[in-house]
């Protein structure tokens, strides 16, 4: 019995400008994992996020996701697309000046109507689903209060609150812990593996705190510079693997 | 299981001064006489067209060009050569009025004297700052009459006391930490200043300065229609006398004086990297992030590029001292102090029979400010969207990924529409609008409006450019379409920053009724103009100590409201 791979990336290069941010890599990414993409920074982690969700096409290859070549979709089908796939960022990336539950509702954005959208900004709407989400990230009351006010982890959960409304089949991540300060760090990938764990959602978290990694995911993989230099089971990660990954330029 | 929702805060901050606001509105558009009287002329359509019309066919004539060209140079020298003295003034102002100067040159013991002190200072700038370029040239009329020296100091003056506020505050909020050191360390105060604090502002302060120069186009223009030469001179002399191709010819040479003004110092602040000018107003915390540009070593072409640079602003700041030829030993000249001296004299006692006279002109100038600005901040916000290259162009933030033609067609229609808004000055817009309306605060307040609304426009669609885009990605990245992305990440980003520029903008509204005023728009700008004009200086200072009034009452609302929405 085969399961069909959710994301799929095929010989995928990607270059900026001239400088390669990602070189020849062959992934399958698999329903109902939990991925760590490791690597020191510049090794192109966010880069095979971005091309995972669609907000970067490839220099060459082809990305699946979702049973679809990504690069060949209208843009209407690319957005029914991403609908599934919900993305958490480092530096949240929340519209600051709006109140928290209207950052919430964004998760729906991909489904919502215009006028529902407009009535929403003005009486929002659908506040039990926030609220549930909110509490579900532990900051219950916070639905009202205007985004910038809160602290970076607040922020960070309202972050994941907008994609547990959001409701998609993958998760990405993209070093949602390096701003955050080591309790609130565990508290945050705690959270997104119980999301995994219950919902069955995939998760795909690129961190550069190996540790981090190891306690949280089930499978990792290792970036060095553009190149995929390991893609294996946590267990069987060894201690020189993670020296060939951070090692210096010879 | 049902959880209790917290509770929906009823009437914030916001909601509350937008109803004030609202309220206001249309209290303004009741005093105008909305659905009381007649407001529009049906008589003046036939000449409005015929004004109209004179665009499609401006007089290209050998003779009226030359006059055209050397209107021109009139125009661009003034505002050369007054900037260049209000930056002189607003630095030394600046510095004196700064609170780290103070902080650094007085001991800590000797600071309790000091800030009586400066706060006296600090309350004198504000004077020159609330009288309008207009009326400093009215003044200056009556002491040397139209010589060159009346229109440069007109600009000089008000424009010096601004550039001392705002330079202040860019001083006051750049980092101390290094001067402080400086300090520490036994380095005396002016020193300290040269190496620790004024290398750090200074990309700040070169950006405003840029900024200055382009109000100070406008101004010149705004100061020809007392009589001071130019362009603003020339127009109104055709308007006068009804020669409306003559007009449109001075318009289009305005149009372009002010556009390329407007390009060169947007590319040159761009260039120097320099922040947008109006987030020199924003406490830092509601500033966009400075676009990060990898700043390579100056090479050797960039060294030349910057020195022909400056080459070029050199020479034409040399050529317009030499084109405006100013007398300045008037400004020392035994006869200006004598006159001076009548001057005080024939304003006292001042004439306080006026008094009851005042109030309900200080209203319809109230009201004529307010409505400008609503008619300025949302006519300028509609148009900064479409003109905003990041909108709706291929590659922007609501990207269809083809290239966009109406897009573009459209971003030149409202670029072109902004310019000519902001280029032709109020009063001329005022005597246009003046075609159609009866007299009143009505077309005074349109006027002011669609004058303002080409600045606050290009600067709304700046503000735009520089939204932190990443936000937006993020929506973008979970499938939301183009018109939710602008509905839950574009506007309720910029609209705060636009709201706190429309309050800013409505200080200078206030400030400019008195220009339409001249024109016969009503309010205290018009008895103002008036009293000036027939050397009434008792009355003067009366109605003038009014105006301040009024001024100081706005800029308090106005920082108030700010401060609540921040």
């Amino acid at each position: 019995m085969t399961i069909a791979p959710l994301f799929e990336l095929k010989h995928v290069s990607h270059r900026f400008e001239h400088f390669p941010a990602l070189t020849d890599i062959n992934l399958q990414l698999y329903p109902g994992e939990r991925i760590a993409l490791v690597g020191s920074s510049g090794a192109g982690k966010s880069t095979l996020l971005r091309l995972l969700n669609g907000t970067l096409s490839p220099s060459e290859g082809e990305v699946w996701a979702l049973g679809c070549n990504l690069n060949q979709l209208s843009p209407r089908r690319l957005r029914q697309v991403q609908r599934q796939i919900g993305t958490i960022y480092q530096q949240f990336h929340l519209i600051d000046t709006l109140r928290v539950i209207h950052n919430v509702n964004a998760g729906h954005l991909g489904r919502w109507s215009l006028p529902k959208a407009l009535l929403s900004l003005l009486v929002p709407l659908e506040v039990e689903t926030a609220a549930r989400a909110l509490a579900q990230v532990g900051i219950p009351d916070k639905l009202y209060a205007r985004t910038d006010r809160l602290s970076g982890g607040e922020q960070q959960r309202v972050a994941i609150a907008r994609v547990l409304v959001q409701n998609p089949l993958a998760i990405l991540a993209d070093e949602p812990i390096a701003s955050l300060d080591p309790e609130r760090s565990r508290e945050v990938m705690a959270l997104l593996r119980s999301l995994g764990e219950q919902t069955g959602q995939t998760l795909i978290v690129s961190l550069h705190d190996v540790a981090m990694a190891r306690q949280y995911c089930q499978r990792l993989i290792g970036l060095r510079q553009g190149e995929l230099v390991f893609d294996t089971l946590t267990e069987q990660v060894t201690p020189t693997m993670f020296d060939a990954l951070y090692r210096l330029e010879p | 299981m049902k959880t209790t929702l917290p509770r929906q805060p009823c009437l914030t901050a916001p909601l509350g001064w937008g109803l004030v606001g609202l309220g206001a509105i249309v209290l303004s558009l009741l005093a105008a006489g909305l659905f009381q009287r007649e407001l529009i002329n049906i008589d003046g359509f036939p000449q409005l067209w015929q004004f109209l019309q004179a665009a499609m066919h401006p007089d290209l004539s050998q003779n009226l060009l030359q006059v055209t060209l050397s209107a021109t140079v009139t125009t661009f020298a003034y505002a050369v050569c007054g900037t260049l003295f209000s930056l002189i003034l607003g630095t030394i102002g600046g510095i004196l009025v700064s609170e780290v100067w103070w902080e650094s040159v007085f001991s800590r013991r000797q600071r309790r004297t000091a800030s009586s002190l400066w706060h006296s200072i600090r309350f004198l700038l504000a004077v020159p700052r609330a009288i309008h370029e207009l009326i400093w040239g009215l003044f200056f009329i009556n002491l040397w009459g139209l010589d060159p020296l009346t229109a440069v100091l007109a600009i000089a003056i008000p424009f010096g006391a601004i550039t001392a506020k705002v330079f202040a505050e860019i001083l006051d909020e750049t980092p101390r930490q290094p001067l402080d050191a400086l300090l520490n360390s036994g380095v005396s105060a002016p020193i300290a200043f040269c190496y620790g604090l004024l290398p750090l502002a200074g990309l700040n302060l070169v950006s405003y300065a840029f900024y200055r120069f382009e109000c100070s186009i406008r101004s010149a223009a705004v100061l020809g229609i007392i009589g001071a030469g130019g362009l603003g001179y020339e127009i109104l002399l055709s308007l006068q006398s009804l020669q409306y191709e003559q007009l449109w010819t001075f318009f289009y040479a305005l149009f372009v004086l002010n556009g390329l003004v407007d390009f060169g110092s947007a590319w040159l602040r761009r260039y120097l990297n320099c922040a947008n000018r109006l987030e020199l107003n924003l406490p830092s915390a509601q500033r966009s992030p400075r676009q990060s540009v990898a700043h390579t070593q100056p090479s050797h072409r960039h060294a030349i590029q910057r020195s022909l640079i400056g080459l070029t602003l050199l020479g034409l700041t040399v050529f317009s001292f030499w084109s405006v030829h100013a007398n300045y030993s008037k400004l020392w000249a035994s006869r200006t102090r004598q006159l001076l001296g009548e001057l005080a004299r024939s304003s006292l006692p001042p004439d306080w029979s006026l008094l009851p006279q005042l109030l309900p002109l200080s209203i319809q100038t109230v009201a004529m400010s307010m409505l400008a600005i609503a008619l300025a901040g949302l006519g300028g916000m509609l148009l900064a969207f479409p003109s905003a290259s990041n909108s709706l162009l291929s590659g922007g933030v609501l990207n269809p990924v083809r290239p966009n033609y109406w897009a573009m067609a459209g971003r030149l229609l409202t670029r072109t529409i902004l310019l000519m808004a902001r280029a032709i000055p109020a009063p001329i817009w005022a005597l246009v609008a003046l075609f159609v309306l009866f007299p009143g605060i009505l077309p005074g307040a349109i006027a002011l409006g669609i004058h303002n609304l080409g600045i606050l426009g290009r600067l709304k669609a700046e503000t735009i450019e520089n939204l932190d885009p990443r936000p937006l990605e993020a929506l973008k990245a979970q499938g939301a379409p183009g018109s939710l992305v602008f509905l839950y990440g574009v506007l309720p980003l910029s609209l705060p920053r636009f709201l706190a520029y429309d309050l800013y903008r409505w200080e200078v509204c206030m400030r400019e009724t008195v220009i339409v005023g001249l024109v016969g728009a009503g309010g205290l700008g018009r008895l103002l103009t008036e009293q000036l004009s027939s050397f009434d200086y008792r009355g003067t200072i009366v109605t003038l100590a009014g105006f301040l009034l009024l001024t100081f009452l706005v800029d308090a609302i106005s920082a108030q409201v700010r401060r609540s929405l921040r």
